[in-house]
């Protein structure tokens, strides 16, 4: 049996996938991401051979590709493959009937439009700015001095939404404490962050021209508050998928290392 | 490919503003001319006694004190020259003509002056009113102020030859570095070819911040070179691209585009051979300095130039240098701010992908790219989907 590799070195988190001849997952991992990417993708690599019975080093990969921000750096890859081809052959693969992705990861925003053969149609991303991203989020939750879970289900316990006007993640992190300070309910403001965040990937899904179909990548796919919002700015319903949005980049570097190997 | 024999040197060039070439034309007694667009005619600039340097900011960091002076709303090219200019890095220059190219060009160069940036006694500053059209009633206009502002300012400061005489010399120059530009950019249309858009892009750039006089040897030797370099026998590139739009000296730019997997066969950007590096072709019955004129003036391709012919035309030269070059897509950059091809980049990409069927990337930029990892993400992302157009015959873009 061949086994093929995808490993998505982003900038918060480095995620692996294996598959085997038939595309099947056969393994993956989530970890966060290390100063030094090399090291981080060389973790995620091992442990995900490690859930391979048959495989015991990278080496012995037929084809491995790289992604992310850190693709060029991926130890034994054969080939690295931008992160927008890659959402976008991993969505395809776990349900091809997704026309359009938000991928909302630790750096950027995308908006990203799929061909009916998982290549990319059409994307827009992000300039050198953090708002609406990963990181974004990181720092909300944080001045909320609470997690990222918690910040997200608290969003979706809101009656109202007290709307942020900062984009800008150190302006809009004061901008909170401002709103804390003056006694706005903490579900609210929380609601606000994530609406603001979802007329950002409106702006990204719309310069792309996704229309329907949408699906959520990212790691950030998994806060529901974020959805909710998305859905709501949109007026679509979000696709969900059957596997873990948040592993979609590996997934689509490991499908065409599967092409590229077979 | 084996690394051209010159390259290096003409990189150490491009190091400073101020660079060997330069200083080796000031000892010999000559006057530097700062010049800041292509719509102050270079080759007026090419008179014996005199010499043009485009400004350049290389290796630009922090632009706090400029931004200061022009807010952070206008363009970083001109923000940067200006933080250039006052850390001291311009002392080299006799003068500056500036046109009213863009009005963030022209606040950059009042504040050079306001600023008294150049501690040379005579250094003096000309603006020209330069056409946003090209017709008969812009050509008189433009003639007019670069008789004025250039030419009898050059006489009377320096003591400049500026009779018809010396301007068809000093075209003749001007053409020979053409000429010799344009016989290393035509190896670009190869389908594997001999020269890549970075050591095009650093030749090129070099024949604008240079005395062009001390150029030919290393330009005439890279010519020969070049016409007997062995290639490598798979080319490194997986994409041919054209890039267009606003001004491009920041050499990380094109090297980051081709290290995305793109080779660059098609420069229409200021700085740039298309149509920078056009001859001018003289008759003998008319004055010279209106030929000049209007060979600037019909052969811009200036967004700046707002009649709805120019416009087209622009659309039609783009298009058509994509054909020439085998360009298999079109990345539109545009500096931040730049307005004049913040409107272009928008219309004319829709037209390359509505009307021509060429894959397009549009990207905005700052002025030094860095090593920025976005744009790399765009420029293979788009490579990428010119790979898979190139396989399905088919036509996808960004």
């Amino acid at each position: 049996m061949k086994y093929f590799g995808g490993c998505d070195s982003g900038s918060t988190y480095t995620k692996c996938v294996i598959i085997d001849e038939t595309g099947k997952m056969v393994a993956n991992v989530t970890l966060r991401s290390r100063i030094n990417s090399v090291l981080s993708a060389q973790d995620a690599l091992d442990q995900a051979i490690s859930q391979v019975p048959d495989l015991h080093s990278a080496e012995e990969l037929t084809y491995l590709v790289g992604t992310g921000y850190g693709r060029n750096k991926v130890p034994f890859a054969d080939e690295n493959i931008s992160e927008i081809s890659c959402h976008a052959m991993g969505v395809h693969v776990a349900d091809p009937s997704v026309k359009a992705i938000i991928d909302i990861g630790g750096q950027d925003v995308k908006g990203i439009a799929v061909d009916a053969d998982g290549t990319v149609l059409n994307f827009a991303m992000n300039d050198k700015c953090a708002a609406g991203t990963g990181r974004f989020f990181e720092a909300m939750a944080r001045a909320f001095e609470m997690e990222l879970e918690d910040f997200s289900k608290l969003s979706l316990q809101a009656k109202n939404v007290i709307p942020i006007t900062a984009q800008c993640t150190v302006f809009a992190e004061s901008e909170v404490i401002s709103l804390v300070g003056e006694g706005k309910p903490m579900d609210e403001i929380a609601a606000g962050i994530e609406n603001a965040v979802a007329k950002r990937c409106f702006v990204m899904a719309k310069k792309a021209g996704a229309t329907d179909q949408i699906t959520l990548t990212g790691g950030c796919a998994k806060n529901d508050g974020l959805k909710q919002a998305i859905e709501k700015v949109l007026h679509i319903k979000c696709v969900d998928l059957p596997i873990d949005p948040q592993l979609m980049g590996a997934l689509g570097a490991a499908e065409y290392a599967r092409q590229k190997g077979m | 490919m084996k690394d051209l024999k010159h390259m290096y040197y003409f990189e150490q060039l491009l190091e400073n503003a101020e660079n060997d070439l330069v200083r080796e034309a000031l000892a010999e007694g000559r006057k530097c001319i700062g010049s800041v667009c292509y719509q102050v005619p270079e080759v007026l600039m090419e008179l014996p006694g005199v010499f043009p340097v485009r400004l350049r900011a290389p290796h630009t960091g922090s632009m706090e004190i400029g931004t200061y002076y022009m807010t952070s709303f206008l363009c970083e090219y001109t923000r940067a020259l200006l933080e250039r200019a006052i850390e001291g890095g311009y002392q080299f220059l006799d003068c500056i003509l500036a046109p009213d190219g863009c009005s963030m060009l022209n606040r950059c160069v009042e504040n050079m002056e306001l600023l008294k940036i150049n501690e040379k006694e005579d250094f003096f500053y000309k603006y020209l009113e330069v056409p946003m059209k090209a017709d008969d009633n812009a050509l008189s206009l433009y003639v007019g102020q670069c008789r004025t502002k250039v030419l009898d300012a050059l006489q009377e400061h320096f003591g400049i030859d500026t009779s018809d005489e010396a301007l068809r010399g000093a075209v003749e120059r001007y053409n020979k570095v053409c000429r010799l530009i344009n016989a290393i950019g035509d190896y670009r249309k190869e389908e594997n070819p001999r020269i890549t858009g970075y050591e095009f892009h650093i030749i090129t750039m070099c024949t604008y911040v240079c005395p062009k006089d001390k150029l030919i040897d290393k330009l005439e030797e890279t010519l020969e070179e070049i016409k007997t370099r062995e290639r490598d026998e798979k080319p490194p590139y997986r994409a041919r691209v054209e890039v267009v739009g606003s001004e491009i000296d920041d050499v990380d730019m094109i090297k980051l585009i081709e290290e995305s997997g793109a080779l660059v066969v098609a420069d229409r950007f200021c700085y740039g051979s298309l149509p920078g590096r056009h001859e001018i072709v003289l008759n003998d019955t008319e004055d010279v300095l209106t030929q000049i004129c209007r060979h600037f003036m019909m052969d811009s391709m200036c967004p700046r130039q707002m009649n709805l012919d120019k416009i087209e035309a622009r659309k039609k030269y783009v298009h058509k240098i994509a054909e020439e070059y085998h360009a298999d897509g079109i990345i539109f950059e545009q500096m931040k701010f730049c307005d004049p091809w913040a409107y272009e980049r928008m219309t004319a990409s829709h037209a390359m992908r509505d009307d021509y069927g060429i894959p397009v990337l549009t990207i905005d930029r700052p002025y030094a790219v860095g090593n920025s990892g976005q744009i790399r993400t765009r420029v293979q992302a788009f490579v990428e989907s010119l790979e898979i157009k190139k396989i399905q015959g088919g036509k996808k873009h960004e």
